[in-house]
């Protein structure tokens, strides 16, 4: 209780300072609402021209886009740091998280939030609606599959960014995950061989953003559901493993820091 | 002239200064190219046919390979003009004895031809070893060409929008949609080829096409009417865009406030 409102205490304090400059704020949220929409461009004009590949067609793709666009934003919108923590770690900026009584990584990642996030989830929200899939039921499994994809992306470049306990600077490794899973994400797995299948289970697990829970919202299944739950569990707990093994090998760069 | 040579070489210098970090950047280009042709590879299969709209599986490769080139190599000129507007440095390179639209301009194409020829060579095999033999030389030679002119158009498009940081604060918006109106119109994602008539209008009517399209489809299926289509089309874009900058360049200089320090 006492950590969700410290969380709480976060994100509201993240929007009070996005909310210092309104205007760039929502030009942020906008902005990354159209440009989502014209990429979306390509699928229309894509399953215009071939109707379906492999039972995938322009609405399915809404979907998809729907649950990833979603998922990314909640992550950067309300855990913006998910995507820097290596630069942090680099920088020897946790000595300021150190210091304070509240877990690590929770607070690092709920201490950013990016704004353009917000027009993420909102244009995700909007696919999703506009998907034909948005039924009681439907909606319930599209929740669900949102939850899977923040934690997958969460998790996963956790996993990613706290090798930077023992390599060192890994932030263009970190940028290149990042990359290929937002990336793979955003595209049906049926594309794929049966060996790219596995990596993007697995090494890469961008099947577990998009792919898997759309199918899960198209058509309940007990091996996507089971997918859905254990997948992104397993990225979390492992995730918090790492960084807390990696943690103890932190040195810290004794810099003075201002945390604004 | 022969500052901004040396701007450039040092550019270059800078660049190959890190292999590590050099090479690492590389390895998207493989990834985006797995990708499309995975996408394609099923579109063609699906289809069941050897070509569509005149371009093979091959060609789509390929096409894609020159684009990503050009699209991975293009450097973020915005990025840095914008940091700097925001920052005041603006101010320490606007008394240096260069101008700064030809400062960035050299300095791009430092980065850029760095970038480019690794991005074509990791481009090239894997494109290779997915989809076969590359394109004839004439094709290598017509892409070569129109590169110069869609280079130089956005290397104005990536100015213009780090300029604008002179007017509004967030600059990133812009490019983010610049880059997007590329992808659809510009014929990154989906060759001009595939598009519906009408829309082939509308694009063909814009920049866009030029800066990307131009050197891919030229690259992958060389043609003398199509490649002086292209050319004249850059000449026009290119006289439009480089008095606009310059225009709008004039105009910021009058926005700069320096306050000292």
């Amino acid at each position: 209780m006492r950590q969700v409102k410290f969380i709480f205490a976060l994100w509201k304090a993240n929007l009070q300072a996005a909310m210092e400059f309104r205007a760039a704020f929502f030009t942020q949220i906008i902005f990354m609402m159209i440009n989502n929409g014209v990429y979306f461009i390509f699928w229309i004009l894509y399953f215009d021209k071939f109707n379906a590949v492999r039972g995938w067609d322009i609405n399915t793709m809404m979907l998809l886009f729907g649950i990833t666009a979603s998922a990314w934003g909640i992550g950067a919108f309300f855990f913006g740091n998910f995507i820097s923590l290596a630069e942090v770690i680099v920088g020897g900026r946790l000595d300021y998280y150190l210091s304070l009584p509240r877990p690590v990584l929770l607070h690092v990642l709920a201490s950013k939030s990016i704004g353009s996030g917000m027009g993420d989830l909102i244009y995700g929200i909007g696919s999703f609606m506009l998907s034909g899939y948005f039924t009681p039921d439907g909606t319930l499994r599209f929740l669900l599959g949102v939850f899977a994809g923040v934690c997958i992306f969460i998790g996963f470049l956790v996993i990613v960014q706290s090798l930077s306990f023992w390599l060192g600077n890994t932030v263009a490794l970190s940028q290149f995950a990042l990359s290929a899973l937002l990336t793979f994400s955003l595209y049906p797995s049926v594309l794929f061989d049966a060996t790219t299948k596995f990596i993007l289970l697995t090494l890469i697990p961008a099947a577990l953003i998009g792919t898997i829970p759309a199918e899960f919202v198209r058509e309940f299944s007990w091996q996507s559901a089971i997918q859905m739950v254990s997948g992104p569990l397993v990225f979390l707990f492992l995730s918090i493993f790492i960084f807390k093994l990696g943690l103890k090998r932190y040195e810290s760069g004794s810099a003075i820091q201002v945390e604004v | 002239m022969k500052k901004y040579l040396s701007i450039l070489t040092m550019q270059i210098i800078n660049n190959i200064a890190y292999p590590g970090d050099f090479l690492g950047r590389s390895i998207s280009i493989a990834t985006f190219i797995f990708i499309f042709a995975g996408l394609w590879g099923t579109t063609f299969t699906i289809a069941n046919t050897d070509a569509i709209n005149g371009l093979t599986f091959p060609n789509m490769v390929w096409y894609f390979m020159m684009a990503e080139t050009l699209e991975l190599g293009r450097p973020r000129i915005n990025r840095t003009i914008s940091e700097q507007v925001k920052n005041g440095e603006v101010a320490y390179i606007l008394n240096k004895p260069y101008n700064f639209l030809l400062y960035h301009f050299s300095a791009g194409l430092g980065d850029g031809a760095v970038r480019m020829t690794l991005n074509l060579i990791v481009g090239s095999i894997v494109a290779w070893i997915l989809a076969g033999a590359p394109p004839a030389p004439l094709g290598w030679l017509m892409a070569f060409v129109t590169l110069i002119g869609a280079w130089i158009l956005h290397f104005c498009f990536m100015a213009l929008i780090g300029l604008a940081a002179f007017v509004v604060e967030e600059t990133n918006s812009f490019e983010l949609i610049y880059q997007k109106l590329v992808f659809i119109l510009g014929g990154f994602l989906f060759p001009l080829d595939m598009f519906p008539t009408w829309l082939q209008n509308i694009a063909y009517a814009l920049p866009f096409p030029y800066m990307m399209y131009a050197p891919a489809r030229l690259f992958v299926k060389p043609d003398v009417d199509l490649f002086w289509r292209m050319l004249g089309g850059q000449a026009i874009w290119v006289t439009v865009f480089v008095f606009i900058l310059a225009f709008v360049y004039q105009r910021s200089e009058k926005y700069l406030t320096v306050n000292g320090g």
